[in-house]
């Protein structure tokens, strides 16, 4: 070996280095910035809660507010809240996950005659009894000023907009009121995870028996010829073209199919459909792959011993073939979860808190759409809800990886042990 | 040898990422200042572990370098920073995204739509831009009238001479500002006569009741809430929001600006109608009239009321529609430094400093 040669070999072996080390840690940094970003707003609220809030609205008709006297604070009240000791409740100022100001009511005093308001919106719970609770979030109270008009205060009313003043105007303003206005906690994550597990779900119900009967037609059945190369290429050609365009295909020609159902509108169902046509490409090169990797003596001992075609393929090739069709489905729903443009067409923007195969709804991807689409981007919110992607695709690849390992593990056994006996068998003789 | 070209490699990386991580708290200086003090003594307490774990003098070098070139850049800022009363220098221009309604509005208005000069810094937010403009005396740019100026250390500017406020732009001479409009969908075109009353219902309580007025200021809107009746009265005209309406679904779709505005006066409507259901799917101005009264009408995106951040153009005519109106105002305020002595612009000057005839600030016509 002469210098040169050495130092170009060195050149090489640096050049892998660093590019390894690169790609290692621009995956650290991307972690860095999303946790620092998001970590401080994940919390298990946002996991657990509805987006959507519940409106209220309860009104005090019936009540003689002469009858109540002061109220005096409990003791056990945060520093921030602001005290209305004529209605004994109290409040206190917060930001919600989205950024927008709330009110959350933190004591509501049990002799209080908010206590006894009665839901006034048409429908099933109307005439319900419904207080001002610790826990809701007041938007706007109305009340009687003292010269006898109705007036109102609160978030969305022109006064009262922060606990402080809205105290002041109740206490120092207000004879009685009239109704009030309030929302339970919103902004969670809830529906959107669920809908990304659903929309998961049921992609890979659609897309995996397609894909890889596709693929055992293309490896194992079909002839040799121009047209099998032709199809081969044309599903390769799919996998380039970009998802937007699958996205409006789903919304006029798939959206017929899915009317075959009775949906009307878009919906999950929807989505998982035209994710299934973008997923096909990636699942038939895989299986094939996989096929491939079969060796052909399997084939060959399994017909030679007077099994068809077809009990080669199902007990013998598919088996062995499993592996790479579950790295298949790995690679499936990483695409799946990071997909946005093709869902936005097919599946809306509107964040649904109960979603179901037939409903509108979005995937946490699209989600992070919606937050950062506004006036006002919500990096915050965004970085946790990645978070929270992260999470699902590395449990579903430990999962995935799992179950693989659990697999083969028995085949390679068996392959150690043969290995074994053969060692054996040589050193004897 | 090998350890020498590990430890190489290693450090180029760590250099690499060092960019990166202060890179992304560089954006974190949209939000308060106290927070961006926070997210730099972070980094520098990452950078300086790093450092001590690798204990390497090349990384120092290369971090000394950059706070070199940092220092450099302030001592330059601070010589260009001119003596109050007139104001010198160059003009730093700051943009919205291109994905911005408020960047749309202010385009259209001022009228450079795709002449934008290739020198404007891009911002993500409108509270970037603010905080951006408000630590560049030489920076200019533009922002939502709900902004906290005197929090952000901003001047709005007059516009044409005429101050940016809720009263001007609802008397109509503050004209830099852009309407939020909505279209119904046609008469009997509604998939029940019941959502159809209650669509009619909800455009009246959006539109003319104080409630809804409110709820639609409180959200960044700007309406008249002195010229409203109050719902009480507006009710008896729409006696289906006296019925249980859990089971209709309202639909909205178009502008992604109007969503706050529109949420809120959905949310204050819900529990006064019965409870119905809303769906809030925007995408887009281009989409308000195509999925009410346009070709994607009857398809899966068919929205029961369309919403543009701007008035509907000649090829979307909503004459067919039970009602289409402007629903609030959006206003945009030109913001500059609070010791800038530039306080107003007209709407030529706004044109040549965004499309780069004018780069200085005595350039700019008195």
């Amino acid at each position: 070996m002469n210098r040169i040669r050495i130092i170009k070999d060195r050149i090489a072996e640096g050049l892998t280095w660093l590019s390894s080390g690169i790609s290692a840690l621009m995956l650290i940094a991307i972690f860095v910035f999303i946790f620092k970003r998001g970590w401080s707003t994940l919390n298990w609220d946002l996991l657990k809660n509805n987006y959507n809030s519940e409106n209220l609205m309860a009104g005090y008709d019936h009540i003689d507010w002469d009858e109540h006297g002061a109220f005096t604070a409990p003791g056990s009240l945060p520093d921030d809240a602001f005290f209305s000791e004529k209605y004994g409740v109290a409040f206190v100022d917060s930001v919600s996950a989205a950024k927008a100001p709330q009110m959350e009511v933190v004591f509501l005093d049990p002799e209080s005659p908010l206590q006894d308001g009665k839901i006034t919106t048409a429908g099933p719970r109307q005439g319900e009894k419904l207080g001002l609770e610790e826990g809701l979030y007041l938007k706007k109270i109305s009340y009687v000023n003292l010269e006898g008009d109705k007036k109102s205060a609160g978030l969305t009313a022109t006064q009262g907009k922060t606990s402080e003043e809205l105290v002041s105007v109740l206490d120092n303003d207000s004879t009685e009121i009239v109704d009030f206005y309030a929302q339970t906690e919103g902004g969670g994550l809830k529906g959107s995870i669920i809908t990304t597990l659903l929309l998961i779900g049921l992609t890979l119900l659609i897309a995996l028996p397609i894909g890889v009967f596709a693929a055992i037609y293309l490896h194992e059945l079909a002839p040799k010829n121009k047209v099998t190369a032709w199809i081969r290429s044309s599903i390769e050609l799919l996998s380039g073209v970009p998802s937007v365009i699958f996205g409006l295909m789903g919304m006029t020609m798939l959206f017929q199919v899915t009317r075959l159902f009775g949906i009307t509108g878009q919906s999950t169902m929807l989505g998982a459909l035209t994710l299934a046509v973008i997923l096909l490409p990636v699942i038939i090169r895989q299986t094939e792959e996989a096929l491939i990797n079969v060796p052909d003596g399997y084939r060959m001992a399994s017909l030679s011993m007077g099994a068809t075609q077809f009990q080669t393929i199902y007990k013998i090739i598919l088996p062995n073939a499993l592996p790479g069709i579950l790295s298949a489905t790995l690679l499936s729903i990483s695409r799946i979860i990071g997909e946005s443009a093709a869902l936005i067409f097919t599946m809306g923007t509107a964040i649904m808190d109960n979603p179901a195969w037939n409903t509108r709804g979005t995937s946490l991807a699209v989600h992070i759409w919606t937050v950062m689409s506004g006036e006002q981007p919500n990096f915050e919110l965004a970085s946790a809800i990645s978070i929270v992607i992260l999470i699902i695709v590395l449990i579903l690849n430990v999962s995935v990886k799992y179950i693989t390992y659990r697999m083969t593990r028995d085949k390679d056994e068996q392959k150690k042990n043969n290995k074994k006996e053969k060692v054996k068998a040589t050193t004897e003789t | 040898m090998k350890n020498l070209k590990k430890i190489l490699v290693l450090v180029l990386a760590l250099v690499m990422m060092i960019l990166v991580v202060t890179a992304c708290g560089g954006d974190d200086k949209k939000d308060e200042k106290e927070e961006v003090k926070e997210t730099e003594k972070e980094t520098e307490k990452e950078t300086e572990k790093e450092t001590e774990k690798e204990t390497e003098k090349e990384t120092e070098k290369e971090t000394e370098k950059e706070t070199e070139k940092e220092t450099e850049k302030e001592t330059e800022a601070e010589v260009e920073e001119a003596p109050a009363g007139e104001m010198t220098g160059q003009i730093n221009i700051y943009t919205r995204d291109a994905a911005s309604g408020t960047r749309e509005g202010f385009e259209s208005v001022v009228g450079f739509k795709d002449q934008l000069t290739d020198d404007a810094n891009e911002v993500s937010s409108n509270g970037d831009m603010a905080t951006k403009v408000g630590e560049d005396v030489q920076g200019i740019g533009y922002v939502s009238l709900t902004t906290d100026f005197e929090a952000n250390n901003l001047h709005p500017a007059n516009y044409e001479g005429v101050e940016p406020s809720v009263e001007t732009v609802i008397d109509g001479s503050y004209q830099l500002s852009r309407p939020f409009c909505y279209t119904t969908r046609a008469e009997g075109d509604y998939a029940s006569d019941e959502k159809e009353q209650l669509v009619k219902a909800f455009i009246a309580f959006m539109t003319e009741s104080t409630e809804g007025k409110e709820a639609v200021l409180s959200a960044g809107g700007i309406v008249d809430v002195d010229d409203s009746t109050p719902w009480d009265e507006l009710k008896a005209d729409y006696p289906i929001v006296d019925q249980d309406n859990s089971g209709i679904e309202i639909t909205t779709g178009g502008s992604t600006s109007v969503e706050k505005s529109l949420t809120a006066a959905l949310e204050a409507f819900q529990p006064l109608a019965g409870n119905f259901g809303f769906v809030v799917n925007q995408t887009g101005s281009g989409d308000g009239w195509k999925r009410t009264l346009g070709d994607d009408k009857d398809g899966p995106n068919a929205s029961d009321i369309g919403f543009a951040s701007r008035n509907f153009k000649d090829e979307e005519p909503t004459e067919d529609a039970i009602s289409a109106a402007k629903y609030c105002d959006d206003a945009i305020v030109v913001v500059v430094e609070k010791n800038n002595p530039v306080t107003d612009f007209t709407q030529q000057n706004l044109f040549d400093i965004f499309t780069g005839a004018i780069t200085n600030w005595e350039d700019i016509a008195k």
